[in-house]
């Protein structure tokens, strides 16, 4: 293998692992924060590539702006599903098999929706103009778009990373992670931060859901199927860690793409594998913090 | 004690119950089961495919049916799961005595019902699925199929690989499908079709993502370092979108020539991907909406795009051609009941269809009970007749149908 495919196999790996990111970061988001396994997250990016594809390709509106649109719609159903359905259910006695209930609910009832609305025939959406061509530098071809979607996925890690650590909000929201009651005492509104994380998760997956519509087919279902490589990073990353689960993206993103290169018969069984050994080995995940010890 | 008067009302009450009943057993139906999805990534077949079937039944019943018989047909969502299929196929022959299996899409299901119909001795019509085993190793003198296999796709695109040789050498193939039996079974009957006809070939690649994967990014990367002349592929629905789209910024198709023959130039695709499909793909399908240029043809397209609002995608024809071939075998034998006598009037039935070219009619091979058709694969040109689509197949090549059959030893080998 030379550099130069070495290289260009590398990027391809990059942008699988951007977009596992980006679909995984609002899982991760909602875990961290509420602890809630949102199932359906998936089902808000099809929502999404329908939205933009609806902005787009049926009303010619602009890409961004159909960006912009998948992302609110998704963000404020998100928010809708939160505050009269699964705000609910928390604190119940098991409340877990409640939420994945609640949550399984919704994919299905998505998925009919979109079904009503636009049919199951696949649809498709166009790239914007700028980022059609390809960039080419020491004879390493990369789609422009791809590149566009590799920087808006370092784009969201930074500004994940800033909202969470440097802001007053971030701050409330981390802590309501760790101790809701005491939060509630110093008069924070901790169901209303619920209900805005949730939103905000959802508005991601509904943005990635639009911004991965020129690259693969518009199709109810789609929802199930992305929810499934995401939950492999967010198990590797170590549920509800930011960081870990863009680490494990890169890690499934690169895996995959060497293995397609050097065992192409067998290459998908490689992200399964490294979550069977992590799973075996380091069950909290690759990249979760050390345990602190309470006493 | 029952009086003289209650024994008279009840009599009559017998008597009412018998004129009924028999006032409905003169509507006399041929009854057809059919299981096609849907719902989920295939359900846009089957909706198709239902679409069809409803279209050919209301022609026959218009014409006041055969032999007597209106023909009913009913369908249940198959989900696409074989043990799913299997309870609703047993429902049907034992409550809703149906005449006749019909449909589905996935060859899974297609082999767990050719089960039901072998025990059940009731037939069943298979109208897209493409496992060549049905009608080789896995026959049974109940099932038949009335459209293409996956073998005679792969045979048409074997003699189309050769024919290209001559006017524009090429040496290497790569192949890339999804990583389950439709996949294989492709990859497998291209390369035996190539050595049958005798195509010196060399394999530099193959590649196997598995269904409904959603990045090819790194595939199309190795693909391109690979550098084949000819690349195959053995994707369906919306698995060649995403590929599509994801390769052309890397210039794939500009390096290899990108060659489909089983279900690459299905109209789905054709619709679906608008302007972004590149010009001078390779491609073909089971049913085309612009070959052949014949009545039949533009007459079946048409009356689909008035009674859906949409241009069929492949599924739909083999659906049509099944309900006619039903009612065929019921008008040879007189009566739907007898399954035997229709296996038999099935076995080498001869009748016209939507995609038969003029001066050729399609038949069931007695054999394998699978129909023998001829296979037209096209290329990529811009052509705005069938919207959404902007690109319509055309330069058509025509293979003819009894080259494209399994050959006996291939059946043997397998068994």
């Amino acid at each position: 293998m030379d550099l130069s495919f070495f290289f260009v196999q590398l990027i391809s790996g990059l942008t699988m692992a951007t977009f596992l990111f980006l679909i995984a970061s609002g899982l991760t988001l909602i875990f961290g924060v509420g602890k809630v396994f949102n199932f359906a997250h998936g089902s808000f990016f099809m929502l999404g590539a329908y939205v933009g594809y609806q902005m787009s390709s049926v009303w010619g509106q602009n890409f961004w702006l159909s960006l912009v649109a998948g992302g609110l719609f998704a963000g404020v159903l998100g928010m809708v599903a939160e505050f009269f359905f699964l705000r609910r259910i928390y604190g119940r006695a098991d409340e877990g098999g409640f939420q994945i209930l609640l949550t399984y609910s919704f994919i299905l009832i998505l998925d009919d929706l979109v079904k009503l609305v636009w049919g199951t025939e696949y649809k498709s959406l166009a790239k914007p103009e700028s980022l059609r061509g390809a960039l080419s530098f020491f004879g390493i071809v990369v789609p422009t778009y791809n590149v566009a979607v590799i920087g808006i996925g370092l784009f969201v890690v930074i500004a994940a990373w800033w909202l969470l650590n440097k802001t007053k909000a971030g701050r409330i929201a981390r802590a309501s992670a760790l101790d809701r009651e005491m939060l509630a005492v110093l008069g924070v509104n901790v169901p209303m931060t619920m209900t805005l994380v949730f939103g905000i998760a959802t508005a991601l997956s509904g943005m990635t859901g639009v911004l991965a519509a020129p690259l693969r087919s518009v199709t109810p279902g789609a929802g199930i199927e992305v929810i499934i490589d995401s939950l492999i990073v967010v198990v590797l990353g170590g549920l509800g860690n930011f960081w870990g689960a863009w680490l494990a993206a890169l890690l499934i993103g690169e895996v995959n793409s060497f293995a397609i290169v050097f065992v192409p018969k067998w290459a998908t069984l490689f992200s399964y594998l490294v979550m069977a050994l992590t799973l075996v080995f380091k069950p909290e995940g690759l990249f979760a913090p050390r345990k602190v010890r309470r006493v | 004690m029952a009086s003289p008067k209650r024994i008279a009302s009840l009599c009559l009450l017998l008597l009412l119950t018998a004129i009924v009943s028999s006032a409905f057993a003169q509507e006399k139906v041929v009854k057809i089961g059919a299981l096609y999805p849907m719902t989920g990534r295939s359900g846009i077949y089957g909706m198709d495919s239902v679409a069809a079937a409803e279209m050919a039944v209301e022609e026959i019943n218009a014409k006041g049916g055969v032999a007597g018989y209106k023909i009913q047909f009913i369908n249940t969502d198959s989900k696409a799961k074989p043990d799913y299929s299997v309870t609703v196929a047993k429902r049907y022959i034992s409550d809703d005595k149906v005449h006749f299996l019909f449909g589905v899409v996935s060859s899974a299901v297609g082999l767990a019902l050719t089960e039901v119909s072998k025990q059940e001795k009731k037939i069943f019509i298979g109208t897209d699925h493409a496992a060549t085993e049905l009608t080789a190793q896995n026959l049974q003198p109940y099932y038949f199929r009335v459209s293409n296999n996956t073998f005679q796709s792969m045979a048409a695109g074997a003699l189309y690989l050769k024919e290209l040789a001559q006017t524009k050498p090429w040496k290497t193939i790569a192949y890339i499908g999804p990583d389950y039996a439709y996949g294989h079974a492709q990859f497998e009957e291209l390369k035996f079709n190539l050595d049958r006809f005798g195509v010196k070939y060399q394999v530099v690649g193959d590649f196997w993502p598995k269904l409904f994967e959603s990045d090819y990014t790194s595939y199309i990367t190795s693909i391109v370092q690979a550098k084949p002349d000819i690349l195959v592929s053995g994707f369906w629905g919306g698995d060649t979108v995403a590929f599509i789209k994801q390769a052309v910024p890397y210039g794939l198709f500009e390096k290899s020539l990108y060659f489909h023959p089983d279900a690459g130039g299905n109209y789905e695709l054709l619709s679906a991907m608008g302007d972004s499909l590149p010009l001078g793909l390779v491609l073909s399908a089971r049913h085309h909406n612009n070959w052949p240029d014949t009545a039949m043809n533009k007459d079946y397209v048409t009356k689909f795009h008035k009674k859906t609002g949409r241009y069929p995608t492949y599924s739909a024809e083999g659906a049509y051609v099944g309900v006619y071939a039903i009612a065929e075998a019921v008008k040879k034998v007189g009566s739907p009941d007898d399954s035997d006598a229709l296996v038999k009037a099935l076995e080498g039935m001869k009748f016209q269809q939507p995609e038969d070219p003029e001066g050729f009619v399609s038949f069931i091979d007695p054999a394998s009970h699978q129909i023998v058709q001829m296979q037209a694969i096209g290329v990529t040109v811009p052509n705005t007749d069938f919207p959404p689509a902007t690109r319509m197949l055309g330069q058509w090549k025509v293979y003819k149908a009894d080259e494209l059959l399994p050959p006996k030893e291939w059946v043997e080998k397998k068994k």
